[in-house]
Parts: C-alpha cells; sequence; structure tokens
C-alpha cells in the first residue's frame, strides 16, 4: 500500500482520489495484464466491495482495461492510465521537493 | 504411503508422514523435531505447526499457516485467500502466497509472489521476488529482480533489477542493472547501480554511484554523486560534487561542490556550482552562478552569468541583456544586444548594440553602436561603431597580458 507521505515527514496527508487511483494502478501494473481484483485489494490494502468502485472508476476514465481469462474479469492497466501515473508521480516529486526545500529554509527550523 | 488427516480443532503430534497430510481450521500439529512429509500437505483454515516442517508442496487455503520452527517445501508453497507465517529458515522453490508471508529467519527461494505484504527479520536469497504491496526485509536481500506495487523497505542489497511502484528506500548495496520507481526513491546508505529511473524524487543520502538517471520531478544527493547521464525534469541538489558525462535539468540545479562533466551541461532555469563547474559544453537558460565555470567547447549563457574567478570557453555567447559577474574569457567572446560584463578577455570580442563592458582585452575587437566601455586593450584590429563610447583611450599592445585561468 502506498502511503499518502512518507514515515518522519511529520504528519499524515489524507489519501485522496488521485492517490486511491495511482495506488490501484500501481498494484495492476505488477500483474502484467492479469490482474485478478482479489489480488489487487490485498496490494493496494482495500476491502474487495471498496476496491470495486475504484475499479469502475477507473475503467470508466479508461485508465484501466479488463478482459475475461478463464471466465473472470483480468485487469491491465492503458497507455491513459500510464500517463496518469507519470503525471502523478512527476507532481508528488515536485511537492516533496518544495516541502522538503521550504523544512530546509524554515527559521524555526535553524538551531 | 499413508495419508494423514488431522481434524478441525485437534492438536496431534507428528514426525514422519509417509503420504500427504490434510490437516483443518484450528488445529495444532506438534513436531517431533520437524514433521517430515514425504507428499503434499494441504491446509484449510488457520493451522499451527509447533516446530519444523518439510514437505514436497504446501497447499492452504482460507486462513493462516503458522510454522514456528523451519519450513522446507522442496517444490511450490500456495495459499489460496490465506497467509502464512514463518519463524524459522524458509526454503522452497516457487512461493506464491495471496494475502501476506511473514518470515522469521533466513529464506532461499527461486520465485516468491505475493499479493498483499512480504515482512523478513532476516535475509533472503530468490531469483525473482514480486509482490503486490508493501515489501519489507530487515537482512540482506540477493535475488536478480524485486518487483512491488506499493512501496519497498530492504537494507542491504544485491540485486539486477528493481521495480517499485509507489515508494522505495534502501539502505545500501549494488543494484547492477536498473532501478524504477514510480514515485519515491530513498537510499541511507552507499549505494552503486547501472540505470536509474524515478518519476517523482529521488533522495541519495550517501555516495551514489551509477549510469544513466532520470528523475521526473526532484533529486536530492547529500554527499558525492557519479552517474553517466543526468536528466532531472524538476529541480535537482547535489551537496557534495557530481562527476559525469552530460547533465540536463529542467528547472533549478545545485551542486555544493564540483562538477565535472565530459560532455555537455543544460540547464532551463539557473544552476549554482559551489567550486568548479567544467563541463565540454555549457547551456543555461536562466542563470549560472560558480566559483569557476570552464567550457572546452561553448558556454551559452541566456540570463545572468555570476563567477568568482570566472567563465573560460572556446566560445562565450551572453543572450540579449544578458549579465556577467567575473571576468569572461575567450576564445571568442560574443555579447548580444544590451548585455552587461565586466571584464572580457579573448582572442576575438564581438560587442553587439548597446552592451556595457568595463574592460575589453584581445587581439580583435568590434565594438556596436551604443555600447559604452571603459578601457580596450587590444593586439590586433578595434572597430568601433561611430554610436559606440570608449571611455578611456584604446591601448593597442604587443603582446596582450596573460588571461586569468
Amino acid at each position: 500500500m502506498i502511503a499518502a507521505r512518507s514515515p518522519g515527514d511529520g504528519g499524515a496527508r489524507r489519501r485522496e482520489a488521485t492517490d486511491l487511483y495511482a495506488t490501484v494502478l500501481e498494484v495492476v501494473k505488477r500483474y502484467h495484464g492479469a490482474a485478478r481484483i482479489t489480488r489487487v485489494s490485498y496490494g493496494a490494502g482495500m476491502p474487495v466491495d471498496r476496491l470495486r468502485l475504484v475499479m469502475d472508476r477507473l475503467l470508466a476514465l479508461g485508465l484501466l482495461q479488463s478482459e475475461e481469462i478463464d471466465g473472470r474479469p483480468a485487469f491491465d492497466i492503458t497507455a491513459r492510465g500510464q500517463e496518469f501515473l507519470d503525471t502523478y508521480w512527476k507532481m508528488r516529486g515536485f511537492v516533496e521537493g518544495l516541502e522538503h526545500s521550504t523544512d530546509r529554509r524554515a527559521p524555526n527550523n535553524r538551531r | 504411503m499413508t495419508d494423514t488427516h488431522v481434524p478441525k480443532g485437534a492438536r496431534v503430534r507428528l514426525g514422519v508422514v509417509d503420504g500427504d497430510l490434510e490437516a483443518e481450521g484450528g488445529s495444532t500439529i506438534q513436531a517431533e523435531g520437524t514433521v517430515r512429509v514425504q507428499g503434499e500437505a494441504r491446509f484449510s483454515g488457520d493451522v499451527i505447526v509447533e516446530g519444523g516442517l518439510e514437505c514436497r508442496e504446501l497447499r492452504s487455503r482460507h486462513g493462516q499457516v503458522r510454522v514456528t520452527g523451519d519450513f522446507t517445501a522442496t517444490e511450490k508453497v500456495s495459499t489460496d485467500e490465506g497467509e502464512l507465517e514463518v519463524g524459522g529458515a524458509f526454503r522452497a522453490r516457487d512461493v506464491d502466497i495471496d494475502r501476506r508471508l511473514s518470515l522469521g529467519g533466513p529464506a532461499t527461494v527461486e520465485t516468491l509472489e505475493v499479493g498483499g505484504r512480504l515482512e523478513g527479520a532476516s535475509t533472503l536469497s530468490a531469483k525473482e521476488v514480486n509482490v503486490g504491496g508493501h515489501f519489507s526485509l530487515v537482512g540482506k536481500i540477493t535475488a536478480e529482480s524485486v518487483e512491488a506495487g506499493g512501496s519497498v523497505e530492504l537494507q542491504e542489497v544485491a540485486l539486477d533489477d528493481l521495480e517499485v511502484g509507489g515508494m522505495v528506500r534502501v539502505g545500501n548495496g549494488t543494484i547492477r542493472h536498473r532501478i524504477t520507481v514510480g514515485g519515491k526513491f530513498t537510499s541511507d546508505g552507499r549505494i552503486h547501480f547501472g540505470d536509474f529511473s524515478a518519476g517523482g524524487f529521488a533522495e541519495f543520502r550517501d555516495t551514489a554511484e551509477g549510469g544513466s538517471i532520470e528523475v521526473g520531478g526532484v533529486l536530492s544527493a547529500k554527499k558525492d554523486l557519479t552517474f553517466t547521464h543526468l536528466e532531472i525534469g524538476g529541480m535537482g541538489d547535489i551537496l557534495g560534487s557530481a562527476r559525469g558525462i552530460d547533465v540536463e535539468v529542467g528547472g533549478k540545479f545545485s551542486v555544493g561542490g564540483g562538477l565535472e562533466l565530459s560532455g555537455s551541461l543544460e540547464v532551463g532555469g539557473m544552476i549554482s556550482v559551489g567550486a568548479t563547474l567544467q563541463a565540454g559544453r555549457i547551456e543555461v537558460g536562466g542563470k549560472l552562478t560558480a566559483e569557476r565555470a570552464i567550457a572546452g567547447g561553448k558556454a551559452e549563457i541566456g540570463g545572468v552569468v555570476s563567477t568568482r574567478s570566472g567563465l573560460k570557453a572556446q566560445l562565450i555567447e551572453l543572450g540579449r541583456t544578458s549579465r556577467a559577474t567575473g571576468p569572461l574569457v575567450g576564445g571568442r567572446v560574443e555579447l548580444s544586444r544590451g548585455a552587461r560584463a565586466e571584464d572580457v578577455f579573448g582572442e576575438s570580442v564581438e560587442l553587439d548594440r548597446k552592451c556595457e563592458v568595463h574592460r575589453v582585452v584581445a587581439r580583435d575587437v568590434i565594438i556596436g553602436k551604443g555600447s559604452t566601455v571603459d578601457e580596450v586593450v587590444y593586439s590586433g584590429t578595434l572597430r568601433v561603431d561611430s554610436g559606440a563610447t570608449i571611455r578611456s583611450t584604446p591601448q593597442k599592445v604587443a603582446t596582450l597580458p596573460t588571461f586569468p585561468l
């Protein structure tokens, strides 16, 4: 499960819809087109009923695709889903980097 | 061969099982040292093995299997909606766990796939490790590839490939081929790697040495960094020194020590180098600050260049309305319209219109219309446009004074 903030960041940020989408997409990606919903639920740390809503949304947004394998749906990330992930992580990197530099320059951090 | 069946909730004592072993939920198997199953172990529900377990294959469903001692499966271990906890050493060929695998002792496997969490309190040796969610290990990991969808926390690593969707934190070691991280990468100790790619944020807290490095967002290195190609989408901050072939940074880049590149440096925004910047070619869109900057070929500055000892290059081009603090030493030096500089030295120096320069020392000098120069020393030719101003009489000398740098 991807934490919204890493340990030591000083307080947890509430997980937003985009964080959940990224979490789910990253887990789905690991299965290279054969992701089952139960496996994704363990990977994403989310109960299946709640995950199903997120997956439906991702399918509707075109970030995920599914096909029947052995009579059961298997999920895969789409090119658009990968694009979402690239943008999401880049933005998170910027935010983290900016907070990092702000922390270092904050007067109350100087001893 | 005789199969053994342990009914629901039973507590039995077993040593050698000739055939297969079946155990139902809530049962506890006390091992006479180690339970040695010649065939397959099939568990349903929660089953505890007090002591060691050896079998050809373990299959469990809908529950937690806990082996307090060592566990060896010569072939496969699989759980269906279940988890496995091993207190001692763990050895198996192929492992496929749905929910969680917890390892108390050293583990040796060929392939290891966990849907949810993999936690290890000792070492792990594997060919392939694939985890859907979180993977943490206290001891050293030796593997060809590690993949995880969520987050990974490792100490000492000896890997070929590491691919993680979310976040990675490693202690020290080597990742020979490639590190690919969707989100954030942190290394606490010394690390060596082949190629590196992080979508968001990369932080090297100790010396890092690798090949090509690509970071989508922000790179932070607390000590020295060595690479072949470094590409940063956003910002880069290296507190130690950096060495490599090429650097390409979209935004802001700072190096506390020196920056030594055999190829080119391209920075869209700003770059600051605490000691010497040395590169084959320098191209800065915004501002360059360094103790000194030396380019074997061309140095092209769009905005501001500020050095204490100077900027030296075969060809220096300052963009329109750009500013230079500290000496510029060519080769050829070209200042575009409206540029301002202090002392400029070169084989040939050409000022476009409306430039302002304190002193020009060069063999051949061209001063454009509307430009102002306090002092000109030349040894070859001087061409001054009618609208240009030279505040003191130009001095033609037989030999130019020695240039700085």
